[in-house]
């Protein structure tokens, strides 16, 4: 079952390795939503992310023969587009984690409850995160990384990543129960 | 996971809400693709089938004409090679003999100009043969003729160089009966 996952559109994959252009259309096709929306999630601006899907798809087919079927297609095009996201926000010196040190960070029981659990409003809240806490919330929410992954992907810790989560999580809640 | 973070997971598709340019990115995108090629791209989206048969009328062609050209490249590049290498063989064996001929101090005069003779006429016609070959390349019987000129040239030479040895042969036999 695993393996079958794996080789999702093989066919359309392999044909697009040798540069076939209708191949990789349809890969684009498929996928383009989603990467355009993760990439959206973390950079907020419409023409950024445009750059960044762009870049991401050209350097996906140009280093297709680099994909061997160790991961999905989508998760493994999902990583450019992320790296690529995180690296333009780093370059432009936007915090893609919190400005505070937390290495000693103490995770604390979150006591706040969520008054109402409703999606438009925690998308509210998301987008009114500072930008330091917002990539964490949606790596680790959204994106369904874990906290290994995570930091690999901001270049912290793990333990960093879990604490910071914890604390970015708190934020949001309170937040959310602001929004009403 | 709490329930906050439950929710959130299960309702993870409602946070795709953007909705991009496809066609606009894509052409960006396969602009990128063919940076190397300098020609206008049509988007090929608009017409995918049209773009699939031209591309496979092209490569047809492009594969067939270049087959055929490199195909008889190949072969009249191997005559040549082939002609060139069996025309230094055979100079080199022939100039070698005519050089022990005419160094041989055996030979009378006489043997000597008659088989020089015999050898500036084979000469011309191997000059004949290279001129035709020159014209018409490929042409086989025009290959055998220049091998069989050769040939006869060393046919001629052994044969002298037969007789000189065989007088030679009697001579040192009787010098080493004692």
């Amino acid at each position: 079952m695993k393996t079958n996952i794996l080789y999702t559109h093989k066919d359309l994959i392999e044909k697009s390795k040798s540069g076939d252009r209708n191949s990789q259309y349809k890969l684009y096709e498929l996928y383009i939503d989603a990467m355009y929306n993760v990439s959206m999630r973390i950079l907020g601006v419409r023409e950024d992310a445009e750059d960044i899907i762009q870049d991401s798809f050209v350097d996906a087919f140009k280093n297709l023969t680099s994909f061997r079927y160790e991961s999905t297609f989508g998760s493994w095009l999902k990583r450019i587009v992320i790296n690529k996201s995180i690296n333009f926000l780093k370059l432009k010196k936007i915090p893609v984690t919190p400005l505070e040190q937390h290495e000693y960070y103490i995770s604390e029981e979150i006591d706040e409850p969520v008054k109402t659990m409703d999606i438009p409003k925690i998308k509210k809240g998301i987008a009114q995160l500072p930008d330091g806490y917002k990539q964490i919330i949606n790596l680790y929410l959204i994106e369904g990384y874990d906290h290994i992954e995570i930091s690999e992907i901001l270049e912290i810790s793990s333990s960093t990543s879990k604490s910071q989560y914890h604390r970015a999580k708190k934020k949001l809640i309170q937040i959310i129960n602001t929004l009403e | 996971m709490d329930n906050f973070e439950k929710y959130i997971k299960e309702n993870k598709l409602l946070f795709d809400e953007h909705k991009p340019d496809k066609a606009k990115l894509w052409q960006h995108i396969d602009i990128e693709l063919n940076a190397t090629s300098k020609e206008k791209i049509v988007p090929f989206w608009r017409s995918p089938m049209i773009k699939i048969a031209a591309t496979i009328i092209i490569l047809i062609g492009v594969f067939s004409l270049t087959t055929i050209f490199t195909a008889s490249n190949e072969s009249s590049n191997f005559a040549n090679q082939e002609l060139s290498d069996i025309d230094t063989y055979y100079k080199g064996l022939v100039s070698f003999q005519v050089e022990l001929v005419k160094n041989n101090a055996k030979l009378s005069l006489e043997d000597k100009e008659e088989f020089l003779s015999f050898m500036k006429e084979l000469d011309k016609e191997h000059l004949l043969l290279k001129e035709e070959m020159t014209a018409n390349l490929n042409n086989e019987y025009i290959l055998e003729a220049i091998v069989q000129n050769y040939k006869k040239r060393i046919e001629l030479i052994e044969n002298l160089l037969e007789q000189i040895k065989d007088s030679k042969k009697s001579d040192d036999n009787e010098g080493y009966i004692l």
